[in-house]
């Protein structure tokens, strides 16, 4: 497996991101340059010049038409995908953490730090209203007393969002009434990342608690949990196979300080129903940030503290191992 | 309250049906409820006959002289305490009995004067005799029959050496990992190993199996708990807080402790000698500071203990715990000592001091005798290395040479069961990082040279000491583990990051070193062979770093087992073996007979294996049906899903794929026209 080395972040990668139909990746960083890539050979396609500070979640629409990146800056930025225009820039009081789009991309949502005398937000808008994201009024805000929202993704149906908090909790919204639906505390310690399965059941939590684990995305009922010896930074379900991504690695701040070796740098494949460690993927010398299949489940990218992408396209081997039982 | 406003009669207002209520609830209550905290003032016939002493012995006088005798002895008992209260009985002549009564203020006041007063020469005639006066009540008491006192019901014991009937012959070993010091005692199996106890918060900072395996120690706040037998009940304990260091001594049958808080406030004792057995208190030492541990060590059979003391060797006998002889053995400047590990025999050195030369001696215990002894000039340091059986004994000398950087080693092999003892002089011109013995046959390693440019170099002795092959030279290692058999030993760098966690195992037996595999742990910091030789433990601890703690299991020739990635991993530890109770020609016998014993193995060992891999299967089986039965649950609820996506999308969703042509620029050659 002979990956494609992308290299145009200056800094530590934050979220990379297929679109829907697998044609086109988006890499975060945190310099403010977002880019595009064609998935298939690694061709940079444009970035998008407008942010200030640090990249920290992006989004693309169902017809790849709008991306939403959400950033340091204390704003959250609504791009045309395929020129790079900025169509609508909405200012936070505090750094915007996360984003995204509904299903039907009528409803946008993004969140905000408790930062700066501010509370953490979950901001809602409506985009079939032009007014509420040109004045910058959006129709629902919740305000997060607790633990601040480190990661947001929507729902399995366009009736609520899902966060993972600071202290390791992950929670439902309900947007309509701004109700706090369901929580769950299996993890003690930051969530990392959120990412649903293909068809939307199944919810991948990963957490600096050093394990990822697997719930029904509506009940929270818990499925799986993985177990590794590092953080996890990030985690995926493979649309196609019962397996699991997992990136992660000492925290940045330790990694000068020891081997390379001893890093643990690798994106590390388990059995979504064995839990069991299946194979593992070197190669980034910074632990893995942010990790993404390939809709059609052929591929998978990841982004790393060092500031590089690899996409890597499956060989043959993979698609022929079986797990004995 | 309620109960005492009604006494008071001022409270009317309250309704018939309370008053009565509030009445039955004091009639309920009696004075033990109510008062229950006065009561407890209250004074008590038996409180302060403790404080009572009866004084015989006095002079019989008669009342004209009562005064001045009863001025005469409180003077004498007032030293001893505050007497509260004095009582002389006199006849009806007015003459004094020959005893009295004097009460104390507590009983400690009591105590003090049957010590000190007991046995005091009034003059020639009158000698007290001062009791307590509970204690006449006591042997008064004595019932004129005597009751043969009942057995004790005999309660059964934990047979300590059970693990050792394990069928499989299983070696077990020890870990402490994580947060909440999970501690778990494995058996290691030929592809995996298997939990035998395991429990949380079983010991505050680490365990230490005894050495012969019979116990394991936990460390808690308040002293040690030993455990033991098939499911490690608890079999004894050590009171002695913050435990710091302990130790067992070879043959099991004591214990040492040592913690900076002594046994009680007034007694400054914080060293003690237990015997494991009982747990009871043999000997307590006092010892301010601690300079080394162990502060004693123990002859093999654990017949005696020794320790340096000034210029002085104690050394202990048990189970009288007292002084060899009564007195300390005086040693001029001695440095160190060390105990053959299987004769009562002592090896120490003394230091250079002024015109008397540096000295090693090897001594008899318990007649002191010197065996042998070297005289040794310009040393600056000596190390010494007994074999394990006792053959030979390896000094290392360290010279001071002048005007030279590099330092010379030379070692003095002293040959212990040869006749008169021969010493031979042995050189070695790199600087010597350590020695190590095979434990079985007459070879030994050293490790030579600066850190990271090492060399290791094999020796055996025969009429002469030769080398065994030639010196392995670069080797990236500072440390050497024998196998408990001989003949193989591991190489390793431990606790360096540029070692990146070598290990080597090497075969020594032929006529030159041969490797048998070279593998790596990476960030090892410890190396440990198990009892019988089969298999040899890297782990990686917490202690320096946190990353990759775990261990990993090999076999002797050096081929991974299995492995174990354990957070916040604090201690492995084998559990010892009492020795082998073949004899030789046992020995030689299987030895001999190996073939035929390894293919019963070798069957079962496949067996065993087929039967782990099928139970395997069918768990994995087992877990895939339960997650299939979920989807399949769930697949249901995506025809509802799917059906809601397709009504909330407004957009016309196009199900079938539109074949789109992308192109790619892939590379520009620029030629040249040309100019024709």
């Amino acid at each position: 497996m002979k990956p494609i080395l992308l290299q145009a972040h200056e800094r530590s990668l934050t979220k990379i991101l297929y679109n829907k139909d697998g044609d086109l990746l988006f890499t975060a960083s945190k310099h403010n340059l977002p880019n595009v890539w064609w998935s298939i050979n690694g061709e940079r396609l444009g970035t998008y010049n407008g942010h200030n500070g640090a990249i920290w979640d992006m989004a693309v629409s169902s017809d790849s038409t709008q991306l939403l990146t959400a950033s340091a800056d204390q704003s959250c930025i609504i791009w045309d995908s395929e020129t790079g225009k900025i169509l609508h820039q909405m200012a936070a009081k505090s750094p915007v953490r996360s984003c995204g789009f509904s299903l039907t991309n009528n409803i946008l949502c993004f969140t905000t730090d408790k930062a700066m005398n501010q509370p953490c937000f979950i901001k809602f808008y409506d985009l079939r209203d032009k007014e509420q994201v040109a004045t910058n009024s959006p129709f629902r805000d919740i305000q997060i007393e607790d633990s601040k929202v480190n990661r947001m993704i929507w729902g399995t149906v366009e009736d609520y969002v899902i966060t993972g908090h600071e202290n390791g909790q992950i929670c439902q919204y309900d947007w309509k009434t701004g109700e706090r639906l369901r929580v769950d505390h299996s993890h003690d310690a930051l969530i990392k990342d959120l990412q649903l399965s293909k068809d939307r059941t199944m919810l991948i939590t990963a957490s600096k608690d050093t394990t990822a684990k697997l719930f029904d995305a509506k009940t929270f009922q818990f499925l799986k949990s993985y177990k590794t010896d590092r953080p996890v930074n990030s985690a995926a379900v493979s649309p196609i196979k019962h397996h699991i991504l997992l990136g992660g690695g000492q925290e940045a701040m330790e990694v000068t300080t020891s081997h390379t070796k001893s890093g643990k740098f690798e994106a590390r494949f388990f059995h979504l129903i064995f839990e069991e460690e299946i194979g593992r993927v070197k190669g980034h010398f910074g632990p893995i940030n942010t990790l993404a299949f390939h809709p059609n489940g052929k591929q998978y990218s990841s982004g790393a503290e060092d500031g590089y992408v690899r996409i890597h396209d499956f060989d043959q081997s993979y698609y022929d191992f079986e797990y004995d039982f | 309250m309620v109960a005492l406003c009604l006494d008071d009669g001022e409270m009317p207002t309250f309704h018939e049906d309370d008053v009565r209520e509030a009445q039955k609830l004091v009639e309920d209550m009696d004075d033990s409820v109510l008062i229950s905290d006065i009561l407890d003032k209250r004074p008590r016939a038996n409180e302060t006959i403790e404080n009572v002493v009866i004084v015989d012995n006095i002079p019989v006088t008669d009342s004209s002289k009562l005064v001045k005798l009863t001025n005469v002895l409180l003077k004498i008992f007032s030293k001893c305490g505050k007497v509260d209260s004095h009582h002389i009985p006199l006849d009806e002549n007015n003459k004094t009995k020959g005893f009295m009564f004097i009460v104390y203020k507590n009983g400690q006041e009591a105590t003090n004067a049957i010590s000190s007063c007991n046995g005091y020469k009034l003059d020639k005639n009158h000698c007290f005799a001062v009791n307590r006066l509970s204690d006449f009540e006591h042997c008064m008491s004595i019932p004129e029959k005597w009751e043969e006192p009942k057995p004790e019901p005999y309660k059964p014991q934990v047979n300590l050496k059970s693990w050792l009937c394990d069928p499989e012959c299983f070696d077990q070993f020890a870990i402490v990992h994580g947060k909440n010091r999970n501690t778990a005692v494995h058996a290691c199996g030929p592809n995996q190993s298997f939990p035998v106890q395991q429990r949380e918060f079983w010991t505050e900072s680490h365990v230490k199996f005894s050495p012969k395996g019979s116990y394991l120690a936990t460390c808690h706040k308040q002293g040690i708990a030993l455990w033991g037998g098939p499911d490690f009940s608890k079999v004894g304990r050590f009171n002695h807080h913050n435990v710091t260091y302990f130790q067992f001594s070879p043959c099991e049958r004591y214990f040492v402790t040592y913690s900076k808080t002594s046994l009680s406030p007034e007694d400054p004792q914080n060293l003690i000698i237990w015997e494991t057995r009982s747990c009871l208190n043999k000997r307590a030492f006092s010892l301010p500071v601690l300079n080394y541990w162990p502060y004693f060590k123990w002859s093999h059979d654990g017949q005696y203990f020794a320790t340096i003391t000034g210029d002085n060797l104690s050394i202990y006998s048990t189970p009288s715990m007292k002084l060899l002889d009564n007195k300390k053995i005086s040693v001029q400047n001695i440095r160190d000592f060390s105990w053959c590990p299987c004769e009562n025999w002592i090896a120490y050195w003394q230091s250079e001091n002024k015109d008397i030369p540096a000295r090693v001696t090897i001594m008899s215990v318990p007649h002191c005798e010197p065996l042998s002894a070297k005289n040794l000039f310009n040393v600056s340091n000596i190390e010494i290395f007994w074999q394990n059986s006792g053959n030979y004994l390896a000094v290392k000398v360290d010279r001071t040479i002048k005007n030279k950087k590099e330092s010379e080693n030379v070692f003095e092999i002293f040959r212990l069961r040869e006749k008169d003892i021969p010493v031979e002089n042995f050189e070695i011109k790199s600087k010597v990082m350590s020695l190590s013995w095979d434990p079985k046959g007459p070879r030994f390693a050293v490790i030579q040279g600066e850190q990271g440019r090492t060399d290791v170099s094999f020796f055996k002795i025969g009429e002469k000491i030769l080398p065994i092959g030639k010196t392995l030279t670069n080797k990236k290692c500072n440390c050497i583990k024998w196998s408990p058999l001989g003949q193989y030993c591991v190489l390793a760098g431990l606790n360096n990051i540029s070692f990146d966690g070598v290990l080597e195992f090497w075969d020594i037996g032929g006529d030159a070193p041969t490797l048998m595999n070279e593998a790596s742990h990476f960030m090892v910091t410890n190396i440990a062979w198990d009892p019988t030789g089969r298999y040899v433990c890297s782990s990686n601890t917490y202690g320096g770093h946190s990353v990759e703690n775990g261990y990993n299991m090999w076999n002797f020739q050096g081929s991974k087992v299995f492995e174990a990635s354990l957070e916040g991993f604090i201690q492995f530890q084998w559990r010892p073996r009492p020795p082998t109770l073949l004899r030789e020609k046992d020995i030689k016998d299987v030895k001999k007979n190996m073939k035929s014993y390894t293919r019963d193995f070798e069957i079962k060992d496949k067996l065993s294996q087929s039967k782990a891999s099928k139970e395997l299967i069918e768990k994995r089986r087992a877990v895939y049906d339960e997650f299939m039965t979920y989807r399949r649950k769930k697949e249901k609820d995506l025809e509802v899903l799917k059906l809601q996506y397709s009504e909330l999308r407004t957009e016309v969703v196009e199900e079938e794929y539109v074949e789109e042509t992308v192109e790619f620029f892939m590379k520009e050659e620029v030629e040249p026209a040309s100019k024709e």
